[in-house]
């Protein structure tokens, strides 16, 4: 086998040499509970990396993520008696639309995603404040346990958040690969004009990939409210950056067309496992965010495909 | 990011020429974003409010230029926010090791925060062209390790600066502004001098401007970029001075909201993120944009709550406003 051959499971590689890695330091880090319990604890950052993913695989980056996480977590909270589990529903229209309009100011008022949806998560940070009328609100609790209990539930040893997040990874996986939607976005993230070119509606498709990274933002802060009871402006923040590590470490690089979902997935191991793994090594606390950096350096320039990158910039 | 159109689309319709129009938008729009707050309130225009606006912007300002010579080059630094961590608690730690007043040996912390910065940026730079790693990570990473870096030597404790004369910064006043304003405006200066009258200036536009082009006429694009990056980290490490200056404490969180607030003011200036248009008093009048919104909501007295979503909705109008629409295929 070439050593060509071998540069889409660099991610993969990555991620079994440091569980090995870890694992010959500290051997309980092997042992399945542990694995299982790790993996339940990041299923919302992995949510919200899922939906960054479709944002850079076209080309593009969604910044306003952690704020659409946040006023869901507020939307769910205060609603959540009135609606039930309906309440679901409002939460991801809203992270739809929010998306969408994100997109919108994107592809046709032509400012740039970085700064559009950064702007957009401004938004709906105003409207998080306003709707909690800044203070830290908690879900009753019998309302919640009607209404979201089946979401942190455990059958046969299987968290149902894995679950959840292993349907979601489906859906999106399917959307990427098996549709011609997939298809659309692969072809607008590695080359836009000809995309146009190619009679694509480029810009319905950006907007869709947009609202689709809204979408995702939203279940994660759902998960979020109801794992913590509660809802606030600020309960998500501190994911955003880590969900973009997590697509960046994975092999989707920003120039967008490679990678994927799949890549989503490895990449968020990968981020977990060095997170954990300094817990596991005993690493001071100060030191950690130092270490997590260095290592990070480390991972990207192992992980990264550089084959179809002319220019690094 | 983007694709320019064909030159044609670029020339004016007649009368002012659109190219003229897109230069000046983003100072139109921030003079009528201060003709507004002013017919709001017209406590708004006074010199202690202006005075207030610039002393509030001079630390971004400095980040903010650092970046935007990284920015010209089509590439982005998000390692601000470590490296002004790193610098601010570096030159307080040795602003007290050797004597804790300008009066003494102390001063000598100054030049040592610039160095530091100036380190920083390099091994940014070298990250991200040795490992060709794109910059957006590489930077990222760096200041991860520049954050953790500013832990590790503080342990989480806050240092105070309370030397009267390094104080002065922000005591200290000619014509109604203190001196850290005058400091600002004399890096702003240095910055322009730098883009508009040296050869790495000229370099970072050709950079930016065709990476292949600049390479295929034997410009070292590499050593281009380094330089760059360290060039950022130096006024990054203004910024962290100022910052110690205005607040008179140093701590890890002294970076803390740097990244977003610098970018943002750099587009909002009209500097392009894909690289080659735009330039230091694009960033200046950007800076102040974003700062003008922020004041001028508090002086009008919108509720705190508000100010956020208005200052995104305003961001993006501004971006609308100064950007040639006719002459751009698509952004990302």
């Amino acid at each position: 086998m070439r050593f060509e051959n071998l540069k889409p499971y660099f991610p993969w590689i990555t991620l079994v040499a440091l569980v090995l890695l870890v694992g010959a330091f500290n051997p309980s880090f092997l042992s399945l509970s542990s694995m299982v319990s790790l993996v339940a604890d990041i299923v919302p950052l992995f949510i919200m990396a899922l939906g960054m993913t479709f944002a850079i695989y076209i080309g593009g980056i969604d910044l306003s993520m952690q704020q659409v996480a946040n006023l869901v977590t507020v939307v769910a909270t205060v609603y959540l008696m009135q609606f039930g589990v309906f309440v679901g529903l409002i939460c991801v229209a809203a992270g739809f639309l929010i998306g969408a309009a994100s997109g919108w100011i994107t592809t046709r008022q032509f400012v740039p995603s970085f700064v559009a949806t950064l702007a957009m998560g401004f938004i709906a940070l105003s409207g998080a404040r306003f709707l909690s009328g800044e203070r830290a609100l908690s879900m009753n609790a019998e309302a919640r346990d009607a209404s979201f209990a089946w979401m942190f539930g455990n059958t046969g040893g299987v968290p149902h958040e894995m679950v959840i997040a292993g349907v979601l990874l489906a859906l999106a996986w399917f959307l990427q690969t098996r549709t011609t939607f997939g298809r659309a976005l692969k072809a607008v993230g590695s080359g836009e004009l000809a995309a146009i070119s190619s009679g694509l509606n480029v810009d319905r498709i950006k907007i869709l990939a947009f609202a689709l990274s809204g979408t995702f933002a939203a279940i994660a802060g759902l998960m979020f409210s109801v794992k913590l009871s509660g809802g606030d402006a600020n309960l998500a923040n501190g994911f955003l950056i880590l969900a973009i590590v997590a697509v960046l470490v994975g092999g989707t690089p920003l120039t967008g067309g490679v990678g994927g979902v799949i890549n989503t997935l490895v990449g968020t191991l990968i981020v977990v496992v060095i997170r954990s793994a300094m817990v596991y090594l005993e690493i001071d606390a100060t030191m950690q965010q130092m270490v997590f950096g260095v290592i990070l350096i480390v991972a990207i320039a192992l992980t990264i495909d550089r084959s179809k990158m002319r220019i690094v910039k | 990011m983007a694709v320019t159109g064909s030159p044609e689309a670029q020339k004016s319709a007649g009368g002012i020429s659109r190219d003229v129009l897109v230069r000046w938008a983003p100072l139109l729009v921030l003079l009528v974003l201060m003709a507004f707050f002013a017919l709001m309130e017209p406590r708004f225009l006074t010199v202690r409010n202006f005075a207030r606006i610039l002393i509030a912007a001079s630390p971004a300002l400095m980040v903010a230029i650092g970046v935007t010579f990284i920015i010209i080059m089509g590439s982005i630094d998000l390692s601000m926010e470590g490296t002004v961590s790193v610098c601010a608690v570096s030159f307080a730690f040795c602003f007290i090791w050797l004597g804790g007043t300008l009066a003494s040996w102390a001063w000598l912390a100054l030049p040592l925060a610039l160095l530091v910065g100036a380190v920083l940026g390099f091994v940014n730079g070298l990250i991200h062209v040795k490992l060709k790693i794109p910059s957006f990570m590489a930077s990222l990473a760096m200041g991860f390790v520049g954050t953790g870096l500013a832990m590790v030597m503080t342990g989480g404790d806050r240092i105070r600066i309370e030397d009267e004369l390094f104080r002065s910064l922000l005591t200290e006043r000619i014509l109604n502004f203190p001196l850290m304003v005058y400091v600002a405006g004399l890096f702003v200066l240095i910055a322009w001098f730098i883009q508009s009258r040296t050869t790495l200036g000229r370099n970072f536009y050709a950079v930016g401007g065709g990476e292949e082009l600049a390479h295929g006429s034997g410009l070292n694009v590499d050593r281009v970029r380094v330089m760059g990056f360290t060039l950022a980290g130096v006024f990054f490490a203004a910024g962290a001075l100022l910052a110690v200056g205005r607040i008179g404490i140093a701590e890890t969180a002294t970076g803390n909201n740097f990244m977003f607030l610098s970018i943002t003011a750099v587009v909002v200036g009209g500097t392009a993120l894909w690289g080659g248009i735009g330039g230091v008093w694009n960033t200046l009048v950007g800076v102040l944009i974003v700062f003008v919104i922020g004041n001028g909501m508090v002086v009008i007295g919108l509720p705190g709550y508000v100010q956020d979503g208005v200052l995104g909705l305003l961001v993006i109008l501004a971006v609308i406003l100064s950007t040639d629409r006719k002459s751009i295929s698509f952004v990302k």
